[in-house]
């Protein structure tokens, strides 16, 4: 089947980032096509290429960089939730003037159009809630 | 056929706002701080077992938490694998967070 996932939790609390990957590679696992995860509000944290993670801790921003390059998974952070928490790729430092991009290249910045159209055709729809 | 998930504790809203619509033939899988509810004597566990849905917790989560020791009669327990194929059996998710 074809799935979406939506990532409304923050990679830096709680569990459910890191829940999201691994339910995205048991997916994979079962033979399943994931057409796409978009990452929402405190989700878009997972693309932060400059966030290091304490020794001993999981490293989310990690995980989903090499979920995405051994699956070809397409990774999207939303551009206003991404932009106000100074999460800038090539493009967006240059149009804003920045002096730093600070997306990992595992990422793209999209808008919500790529979340509907996800949906929109995918068989099963599976959202990671926000908060603990 | 929805598979409900939580993953809140139960002292949080949405445990309430999803026993709401819980309801025989749907599932709901605990995750993250949700595995509370599964805890054998507690009044969550109680309200989930009478809402007659089929009860799941993420077998990380319960075993972080310590739960997984102390579950409630008729919750099981399920892996990555296993989330991934309520999916597949449950056309429909809705998640409460």
């Amino acid at each position: 089947m074809n799935y979406a996932l939506l990532v409304l939790a923050s990679p830096f609390s709680g569990t459910g980032s890191l829940t999201a990957a691994r339910f995205a590679e048991a997916a994979l696992g079962r033979g399943h096509h994931i057409a796409r995860v978009f990452f929402l509000d405190q989700g878009v944290g997972a693309g932060m290429a400059t966030a290091v993670s304490p020794q001993g801790e999981a490293d989310p921003v990690a995980r989903w960089a090499d979920l995405a390059a051994r699956h070809d998974l397409e990774l999207v952070l939303c551009v206003s939730s991404a932009l106000k928490r100074g999460l800038l790729d090539d493009t967006e430092a240059a149009r804003y003037e920045r002096e730093a991009h600070t997306v990992h290249p595992a990422f793209e910045i999209g808008g919500l159009g790529l979340l509907v159209e996800a949906t929109a055709q995918a068989d099963r729809v599976v959202t990671f809630g926000g908060s603990a | 056929m929805v598979l409900h998930t939580v993953n809140c504790p139960p002292s949080h809203p949405a445990l309430g706002q999803c026993l709401r619509l819980l309801a025989p033939g749907d599932a709901l899988l605990l995750l993250g701080d949700g595995v509370y509810a599964a805890l054998a004597g507690s009044r969550a566990a109680a309200e989930l077992a009478a809402s007659g849905a089929a009860l799941h917790v993420l077998d990380v989560d319960a075993r972080a938490a310590g739960v997984l020791e102390r579950l409630a009669d008729g919750v099981s327990v399920c892996d990555d694998e296993g989330f991934v194929a309520l999916t597949e059996r449950y056309p429909r998710q809705q998640a409460w967070y």
